[in-house]
Order: structure tokens, then C-alpha cells, then sequence
């Protein structure tokens, strides 16, 4: 009879054990898991809207460069990264703003006006006015951003 | 199931002779105080889990280390709690050590047999010790800079090598880069490695000579 | 333990082990609820208190009170209780012997005995550790950052627990005569911040007075502190000070204010305290303040402290001057009245003074304006009122500390004379340093820095004496010798001499290295060097122009001859701002020079192309190759390594527009006017020559010739 109530209490003991160390397991584990997955999960979160310049400085029916520094933030070190985005508008109310990174290799993309097409200069890529694909290995037109105008001012959509 | 699997790791690596060794000894009866050394051990794992995640993102040089740990803390999920767990479990293991040795003197465990049992568990403090000083330093904030100046300069007034080991420990004449860099080396490398070395030491002498039993009046 | 009562503690813990209970689970379920506890505890604190991050890191914020983490304190605490030499005891030795005893504790303690309360003395020991450390680390924990509340309003001791009491602990001993002020305002050992940088000059005089008289401190708090603040009193007039106390409300600023009557309500020995803090007896500071006014510097004396501590204590009373009209003329009176107002107009006086003053006055006596007193006095002899019977006013310590510093400064530390009297008379046009600065006496003249190496090793102390003695006419300098008219006789300007002399070892101004065009020394220095640092500043650093003329300019360049640009270099023009570098400048620098403008041809934009054919592969290849090719090659980009690639390739191709240097990306990159990126090549402009050739190219059209 003794021998069985001890080894009753011996069991649970063990279990209790096993709870215990696996309460304490868990309790690291998750946010453990948390903290090295966590800022692989993060999303860039913030829209903002990025002036660009003057509608005025649009050529009609010519790509126009306009370059844009923004800040980006890996981590805790904070860069500075320059964008160069074209603006192309036809009728100075709708506006286009492609980007000048070619969806090829990231190679930066070039507006040669004598051909009326970017030229991508790593692999002999050629998009149209509009950032269609004319020749060359891209997968897919150059990237848009979306636009506004307030005040005159130009805006593009970044993020998100 | 189960029991197929230990049977056939037992058959290859002989688990269940360790783990009779080890677990099913038998141990005098023992009171409360009997399980602080095992609470530090425990501490000690922790302490090893939680600061092997915080390098996942901690940088040791002087224009990083601040800002990633201000990353580590408000940034990364989880972050404020794996450091703040390595922050006072860095006291714990102090306060558990030191307590624990009390214990082993009020006990007379330090008696024969057990006389080396008690040298790698000094040997186990001061590692400790070293680890609360290098660790201080690494966030690299006004009171890590500052105590470690102080804490630097304490050891270079000892008479003859004191100019040496104050400029070995800074790494040069002033604290800088070069000192926050030796101390993470030392806080992550050196010093567990010589907690492992001794504590190996310990829970083999531990386990071969047996928790000491406690002393009675007449004794 | 011997081996018997091995053998038996052997057998008895295999018994009690018999009757023991397994490792798993029993133990580990006591160890197991014991961590979850400890467990709990730390994510508790994880959780409510968080780890402390303070504000970055700051190497020079002085300020900051430097604390350990708190299990270092009872150490940190330690180190209290052994100040300046016998530091090594407690940072050092107890901590070496507590490791090694501890170490050694098996070996020590080898009886059989187990039970503690058999075993006193390890009991002991071990109770009076564990109590000693408490002691320590609560100790330290309390004493640091003494909250002013707690203080009672005391400022000074606030003062004292923010700065001090982190590394001196609650008090710090001072033998007298020690110059407090200095040591605290300039930093005397390792680790201690000059706090001069920090505080101001009343807060650091108020913790001398905290140091030596922390008594006082608390007394000025509770009497004094309701109407006045510790530094509008702090190193004022002693005598005003004393008389404040003694005579209550009949002196005179306190008569309209209800006070007690403090002469009775505190104690002699609360008034020593009390004046001990305000004015702490610090021999240099109570000098400076009290006898300077009259003494100057130092008082030029030959008796030994006994003596001096009579006439400082006597004050008037000790003055037994004979009256001098009944022995001298009125001539030789009124040439020492006047000698004695103005040493420097009367020369001849001083052959009397040396005659019948200098036995008791020394070279020098109290100074004073007024001819007509000074003779008065002199005819007169006997005490004058004007030295406050000092026994009267100055508190033990501080007769002290003036005694002690009235010799020493008899005995002269002359550098440290010298620097007080150069602070007088050479700072306004030497600058505090000896850096020099304009010439206040000379409107757009500069004086050149007396304190840097160069200037000390090249003039003895002979050749530096003269100048001070004798001035320096042509540049403004008045004579400061008193043979010649000025204040300072030939001791003081020793005194001054060894006090620039002082600077030879560690001289306080370098010359920044553009600065030493080293004319003297005819170190020739490149000339486009010069052209850079000198010429740009006015014409452009790549000859645009400027406040003068640009170089770049078509015009300029065709209608000057070279004999006019060496001549305006030579000696400038003085209808301009430019000035004759003849004197600077070797005709073989001026003619390097003017090929160096001649360079500077018009831009590629305005000029007309130069007519030479350019070839691609005998002119611009060669150029790639050495400058470009090293990057521009494998690396992806721009290839610079044949025609074809130089025209095809490149991130913004094509590089070259044929026929329009102007847009073409290559050329704008070589001469900074790109839209995008840093210049090439990144370490700066090609040589002038170079870029042309290429400029040259792209206008002929680029050819693969």
C-alpha cells in the first residue's frame, strides 16, 4: 500500500516537473520566437506622399527626371537613399510617374530622346514613353507610383 | 512507440546508465536550502538563452551599441522582455551564487570530500563577477561608461601591474572602441567558456560525490 | 580530519544516502518550484521595472556620478575609507586576501565538525562578511546621491554629495595651506574633472569652505540662508563678514532686519565655522583678496613664521616706521613719495629707497596713489589704519593658511608670480595664451604668437627680458621695464620671463600648419599649394574669381603679358586689395605661379576649341587607362577600356554626346558639374591638361582616331 502511494506521489512529481519546465518553456519560447522573427515581418507601414518640384518643370510629352531624396530606416541606422523618378504627362493634367530602376536587374534605366524609349544600359533593355517593355529581358513595365498635384506641386505615392 | 525508440537509443549511446547516474541516484534528504545551487544553474541557462538572442541584434561599437539596444528594447517584438530578463537575471545569478556559497559554509559542505567542489564554485563566483562587469558596459549608456571607467581605474591602482592591467582591460590608454569590443568578447566568449570549463567541473564532482547531507547537532 | 574520521563520515553519508530519496523527482520537484519562483520574479521585473537604459553615453559630460552596478558597490564603498595612498589597501589588497581566503577555506577549516553552531569561527567570519558587505553596499547606496531634502536646505552639501562625495566620500581631510580653490577648479589627480568647466568660481569657493568647514555650511544654512545666498557671501571682505556677525543689527546693512543678536546666540567656536566656510582658510585666495590690494604679488619678507603670523595678526599695530622728516630733506621726501606712487618717473629715487626703505619694505611697498598721503605718511611714520588689525578678523585656520602661503610666495615660486603679473599687463594684446591676435596699438597689424615652440627656442630668456624691459617701439609695444618707464622691475620681469619660459615644455599654441609658409626657413612649398591656400581665396580655387579678377576669363587671360602678372604679383597693386607677394614669394615661385593662371584657360562652354586634332587612342586612352580604367573596367558601370565601350556603356549611357562637351555625362562628371554623383574620379579634378584633351575630343566629335 506505501509503495504504491509513493510511487503515486512519484508520478506526480514527474508531471509536475514537466508542467513547470514547460510553463517556463513556453513563457520564452514565444516571445523568443517573436523577437527573432518579428522584424522580418515588418511591413514598411507609412504612406507618404513625396513633392517632387513644380508641375512647370513637366516638358509635355517628354519624360521629365525628377530626383528625390527620402530617408529609410533598417534597423536602427537611418539612410538616405536618392530616388530618380520620370513624370510624363501629355496634357499637363494626368501625369505618369514611372521609376528609373529597370524591373530587369535594378539596373538604373534612361530616357534616350533621339529613340523616344528607356534605355537600360545593363542589358540592353528598351521600354516606350509609358514604361512598356519594347525589347529586352524585364519581366514587366517599369514601376508606377501613383501621382497628385496640389498647388501646383507635384506629388508621388510612396510605400505602402 | 515511445519505449521502441529509447530501446533502440539506448542500444547505441546508453542513455538509461546516465540517466540512472544522474537522475535516479539516491540523495540524502535535504531541506530548501538545498536548491539554490540549482536555482543558479538554472539562472545561468537562462542567462545563456536570453543573451544568445540578444546578439542577434546588439552591435559592440560605440555608434551602434546604443542605438541597437534602444532597437532591441522599443523595436523588436519580445525585445524589452529578453533583455530585461538578461538585465535582472544578471542580479539573480549574483544574489543566487552568493547565497548559495553562504549555504554550502553554514553546512560544512565544503569539507572533505568536497574540497574541489568548492574551489571551481569560487572559481564559479568570480566568472560571475566578471560577467556583471563586462556586461555593464555593453549598452553603452552614460552609467555603463562612466562605472566602467571607474571600475577600470579601480583595478589599474594596484601596485606594479596595475598600469598594465588597466590598460590591458581598456584596451589602450582611454575607454573606447577598442575596450567595448573586448568586453563583448569577453562577455560572450571568454567568460562562458571558463563558466563551462568549471561548472562542467563542478556538476561532475556534484554527481560523483553526492549532495552532502544536511549536518546534524552531534556532527 | 584524519583518516579515521574520513573513513567514518564515508560510512555515515552512505547510510543517510540508503535512506535518501532519488534525485528525480524528488529533488529536482524542490529545485524545480524554486526556479519557477525565481522565474516568476524576473519576468515580474522584466516586466514592471524593465531594463534601465540611461541617455547615451557622453565621455564629456563631467557630471555624471559615476556608480557601479549595486553588487559592486560594497567594493566601490570600501575604497571610501582608504583615500590617497592607502587606496591600494582597499582596491587591491583586502579584495586579494577576501579571494584568496576564500579560496582557501577547505584548507583552512579542516576539522571534522559540520554543524555550524560547532564551528564559531567560520560562523563568525561568515556573519560579519555577509553583515560587513551589507554595511557597505547599503552605506554606499544611501551616502551617494543625498537628496537635497534631506540635506535640510543646505546648497553647499548638495553641492558637495552631487560632485564630490561620488569618489571622496562623505568628508575629505585637508592640511592647511592647501590651495583648495585651485585643486577643485583645476583637477589635481587622474579622474577628476577640472571643475572650474562646471562651476562657477562662488560655487567652487563655497565647497572649499563645505570642505574644510561643512559645520559652517549647515550654520550659514540655518542663520543665513533665509536672506542671503551662499555666493553673494562666499570669499567676500573678512573684516565685513566678521563685523556682520559682531555687531548684529548696528552694522550697518542689517540695521532696517529683525536678526538675534548672533555675537551671543552662536557660539566663538560656531563663529569660526561659520567664517571658516564663507572665507575658506585658504592661504592664496585670502591673500589675493585681502592683501594683494596694498602688497601686490608677494610681500618681499625674510623672518619666519612666528613673525609673520605676529604682523599679519597686529595689523597696523605692528608698523613701527620712525618719522622720516626728521631725518631726510624735503627734497629726498618728496622724491620718495613720488618714487613710491610711480617708480618709473623718478628712477633716481630709488638709490634712497634702497637706502633707508628696503630693510623693512623689501622692493616693493603697499602702493598708492596719491603723492601728497604717501608723503604724509612717510614724514610721519608710525601705524597707519588702513591694515585691519587681522588677529581680530581672521579665524585661526585662515591666519594659517595665510602665513603658510605669505612665506611660500615670499620665497617665490616665480612662474607663478609671473603668470599673475602676465595676466596684468600682457594679456590684452598677447591673448591669454601667448596666441597673440591684432594689434590693439596697430589698426590691421597682427601679433604673431610669442608661446609656440618655434618662437621659444629661437629667443633666450636675454633676448626676451629686453623686450619686455625695453618694449618694441616699431610695433607698438610700450616699455614694461621700470628703467625704462614701465611698472615692472627686474624681478617681476624675470618672473614673467620664466612664466613664458614655462610654456616651452608644452606650448599652448601650434601653428596650424598652412600658417608656416616657413618664409624664414625657405621650405619651398608646392606652388599650386600656395595658389590653393592664398590665391583662391580671392581669385577662385579654380580661377573664377572672386574679389579679384577671375582668371578664367577669356579677356583676362589674353590681355595680360607675363611681365605684367609677374609684376602685379610682385608687388601687387595698390589700388586693390592685392597686395606684393615679393616678400613671400621667390621669382621662381612667382613664375610657376603665373603658369599656374596661365592654366586656368577659358571654360570649355565659352571658349572656342582648341585646333590641334585630338587622337583617341595617342591622347584620350592613355588617360583612361591610368586614371579610370582601375575601376571603370570589370567593376560593371561606365568601361573605360576601348572606344566602344567608352561610348556604350554606363548607368546614365550614353556618356558622351559627340560635338557637345557641355551635356556629355563624362565631361560634366571630370569637372564637377554633374546632376548625379560625386565627381570623378573621386579623389578630386584631373589635372587641368588632362580634362582639356578630353573636352578637346568630345568637341572634335569624338572620334575613334
Amino acid at each position: 500500500m506505501e509503495e504504491k502511494d509513493q510511487l503515486g506521489r512519484r508520478n506526480f512529481l514527474a508531471i509536475a516537473i514537466g508542467a513547470i519546465g514547460a510553463v517556463i518553456g513556453v513563457v520564452i519560447a514565444i516571445p523568443a520566437v517573436a523577437y527573432v522573427v518579428g522584424p522580418a515581418l515588418k511591413r514598411k507601414t507609412s504612406e507618404d506622399w513625396v513633392r517632387l518640384g513644380p508641375t512647370s518643370k513637366v516638358e509635355l510629352g517628354t519624360p521629365t527626371l525628377f530626383k528625390t531624396t527620402i530617408e529609410r530606416q533598417t534597423g536602427w541606422i537611418v539612410t538616405e537613399e536618392e530616388l530618380s523618378i520620370y513624370i510624363l504627362t501629355e496634357d499637363g493634367r494626368d501625369y505618369i510617374a514611372l521609376s528609373n530602376i529597370c524591373t530587369h536587374l535594378g539596373c538604373r534605366v534612361r530616357w534616350i530622346t533621339d529613340q523616344g524609349q528607356y534605355f537600360c544600359p545593363c542589358h540592353n533593355a528598351a521600354f516606350d514613353k509609358i514604361g512598356l517593355v519594347v525589347s529586352g529581358p524585364p519581366p514587366r513595365p517599369l514601376d508606377r507610383y501613383e501621382t497628385k498635384v496640389e498647388d501646383d506641386q507635384l506629388y508621388i505615392l510612396l510605400g505602402g | 512507440m515511445s519505449v521502441h525508440i529509447g530501446d533502440w537509443l539506448d542500444e547505441r549511446i546508453g542513455w538509461r546508465n546516465v540517466w540512472e547516474a544522474i537522475f535516479l541516484r539516491k540523495i540524502p534528504k535535504v531541506n530548501w536550502f538545498y536548491t539554490l545551487g540549482s536555482a543558479t544553474l538554472f539562472v545561468a541557462v537562462l542567462q545563456g538563452i536570453t543573451g544568445i538572442l540578444l546578439t542577434i541584434y546588439y552591435v559592440p561599437t560605440p555608434d551602434h551599441a546604443y542605438d541597437s539596444v534602444v532597437f532591441i528594447t522599443t523595436q523588436v517584438p519580445g525585445g524589452w522582455f529578453i533583455r530585461g530578463v538578461h538585465h535582472w537575471g544578471a542580479s539573480a545569478m549574483v544574489i543566487l551564487a552568493v547565497l548559495h556559497m553562504v549555504r554550502v559554509i553554514m553546512s560544512g559542505s565544503y569539507k572533505y570530500p568536497r574540497e574541489v567542489t568548492w574551489f571551481t564554485g569560487v572559481g564559479l563566483l568570480l566568472a560571475v563577477m566578471g560577467f556583471g562587469f563586462t556586461g555593464y558596459l555593453l549598452p553603452w549608456d552614460q552609467k555603463a561608461y562612466w562605472a566602467t571607467i571607474v571600475g577600470t581605474r579601480i583595478a589599474g591602482v594596484a601596485p606594479l601591474i596595475g598600469d598594465p592591467i588597466l590598460r590591458i582591460m581598456r584596451g589602450g590608454e582611454e575607454l573606447s572602441a577598442v575596450t567595448l569590443a573586448r568586453f563583448f568578447g569577453a562577455h560572450i566568449w571568454v567568460l562562458p567558456a571558463t563558466l563551462l570549463l568549471f561548472l562542467g567541473f563542478h556538476m561532475y564532482l556534484v554527481i560523483r560525490l553526492g549532495i552532502s547531507a544536511v549536518p546534524r547537532k552531534e556532527e | 580530519m584524519n583518516e579515521k574520521e574520513r573513513q567514518e563520515y564515508l560510512e555515515q553519508y552512505k547510510k543517510e544516502k540508503e535512506k535518501g530519496v532519488p534525485f528525480f523527482p524528488d529533488i529536482i520537484f524542490k529545485d524545480a518550484v524554486v526556479s519557477l519562483v525565481i522565474f516568476i520574479a524576473l519576468v515580474a521585473l522584466a516586466y514592471f521595472v524593465g531594463a534601465p537604459l540611461e541617455p547615451r553615453a557622453d565621455p564629456a559630460d563631467t557630471n555624471y556620478t559615476p556608480r557601479p552596478e549595486w553588487y559592486f558597490l560594497f567594493l566601490f564603498q570600501l575604497l571610501k575609507y582608504f583615500p590617497g595612498s592607502l587606496e591600494v589597501i582597499g582596491v587591491f589588497i583586502i579584495p586579494s586576501v577576501a579571494v584568496i581566503l576564500l579560496l582557501a577555506l577547505p584548507l583552512i577549516d579542516r576539522s571534522p565538525k559540520r554543524y555550524f553552531l560547532r564551528r564559531p569561527m567560520i560562523l563568525g567570519a561568515t556573519i560579519l562578511s555577509v553583515i560587513g558587505v551589507l554595511f557597505l553596499t547599503i552605506q554606499s547606496s544611501r551616502e551617494i546621491p543625498l537628496p537635497p531634502e534631506l540635506v535640510g536646505g543646505d546648497q553647499t552639501a548638495v553641492l558637495y554629495t552631487e560632485n564630490c562625495a561620488p569618489c571622496h566620500g562623505p568628508s575629505i581631510t585637508v592640511p592647511v595651506g592647501v590651495n583648495l580653490h585651485e585643486i577643485i577648479a583645476q583637477s589635481r589627480h587622474e579622474g577628476m574633472p577640472a571643475w572650474s568647466g562646471d562651476l562657477t568660481s562662488d560655487e567652487i569657493d563655497a565647497l572649499a569652505g563645505f570642505i574644510i568647514s561643512p559645520a559652517g555650511s549647515q550654520l550659514f544654512t540655518d542663520n543665513c540662508s533665509e536672506c542671503h545666498q551662499v555666493a553673494e557671501l562666499v570669499a567676500s571682505d573678512p573684516v565685513a563678514l566678521k563685523k556682520s556677525i559682531q555687531l548684529g543689527m548696528e552694522f550697518a546693512p542689517h540695521a532696517e532686519v529683525e536678526i538675534p543678536d548672533w555675537n551671543k546666540s552662536i557660539s566663538q567656536e560656531d563663529q569660526t565655522k561659520l567664517l571658516n566656510f564663507l572665507v575658506a582658510p585658504d592661504g592664496q585666495r585670502l591673500f589675493a583678496t585681502n592683501c594683494a590690494p596694498c602688497h601686490g604679488q608677494s610681500v618681499a619678507f625674510a623672518g619666519g613664521e612666528e613673525q609673520v603670523l605676529d604682523t599679519i595678526s597686529q595689523g597696523g599695530l605692528h608698523l613701527e616706521m620712525p618719522p622720516w622728516r626728521e631725518m631726510l630733506s624735503e627734497n629726498e621726501l618728496d622724491l620718495l613719495a613720488r618714487y613710491v606712487t610711480d617708480p618709473g618717473s623718478v628712477p633716481e629715487g630709488e638709490e634712497t629707497f634702497q637706502a633707508n626703505c628696503a630693510n623693512c619694505h623689501g622692493s616693493r611697498i603697499p602702493s598708492s596713489e596719491d603723492v601728497e598721503a604717501a608723503r604724509q605718511i612717510i614724514a610721519e611714520g608710525g601705524a597707519h589704519d588702513t591694515m585691519p588689525v587681522w588677529g581680530d578678523v581672521l579665524t585661526p585656520e585662515q591666519l594659517d593658511a595665510l602665513v603658510t602661503f605669505t612665506i611660500a610666495a615670499a620665497e617665490g615660486t616665480s612662474v607663478e608670480i609671473g603668470q599673475e603679473l602676465y595676466s596684468q599687463s600682457c594679456v590684452s594684446c598677447h591673448g591669454e595664451f601667448g596666441e597673440g591676435g591684432p594689434n590693439p596699438s596697430r589698426a590691421g597689424d597682427i601679433i604673431f604668437p610669442i608661446s609656440t615652440a618655434e618662437y621659444l627656442k629661437t629667443r633666450d630668456d636675454f633676448t626676451i627680458r629686453a623686450i619686455i624691459a625695453q618694449g618694441q617701439p616699431n610695433y607698438g609695444m610700450s616699455p614694461f621695464g621700470s628703467a625704462f618707464g614701465g611698472p615692472l622691475d627686474d624681478e617681476e620681469i624675470d618672473a614673467v620671463v620664466a612664466y613664458i619660459r614655462s610654456w616651452e615644455a608644452n606650448p599652448p599654441v601650434e601653428l596650424p600648419p598652412e600658417v608656416v609658409i616657413d618664409v624664414e626657413q625657405n621650405v619651398v612649398l608646392d606652388t599650386k599649394q600656395i595658389y590653393d591656400q592664398l590665391c583662391s581665396q580671392c581669385h577662385g580655387l579654380n580661377g573664377e574669381g572672386g574679389i579679384g579678377p577671375a582668371f578664367e576669363n577669356l579677356q583676362f587671360q589674353a590681355t595680360r603679358t607675363d611681365t605684367q602678372l609677374y609684376n602685379a604679383i610682385n608687388i601687387g597693386h595698390d589700388a586693390t586689395s592685392m597686395i606684393g607677394w615679393g616678400d613671400v614669394l621667390s621669382a621662381d615661385q612667382i613664375q610657376q605661379m603665373i603658369q599656374i593662371i596661365r592654366r586656368f584657360r577659358p571654360s570649355p562652354v565659352s571658349g572656342q576649341p582648341t585646333t590641334a586634332a585630338v587622337s583617341f587612342s595617342s591622347d584620350v586612352m592613355p588617360i583612361f587607362q591610368a586614371e579610370c580604367v582601375a575601376c571603370h573596367g570589370n567593376f560593371g558601370g561606365w568601361d573605360a577600356s576601348s572606344y566602344t565601350s567608352v561610348l556604350g556603356t554606363g548607368d546614365h549611357a550614353p556618356m558622351i554626346i559627340p560635338g557637345d562637351p557641355e551635356n556629355s555625362f563624362l565631361a560634366q562628371k571630370m569637372i564637377g558639374t554633374q546632376s548625379i554623383g560625386e565627381i570623378m574620379p573621386p579623389a578630386g579634378l584631373l589635372p587641368e591638361d588632362e580634362i582639356q584633351v578630353i573636352l578637346d575630343w568630345i568637341e572634335a566629335g569624338a572620334l575613334d582616331n
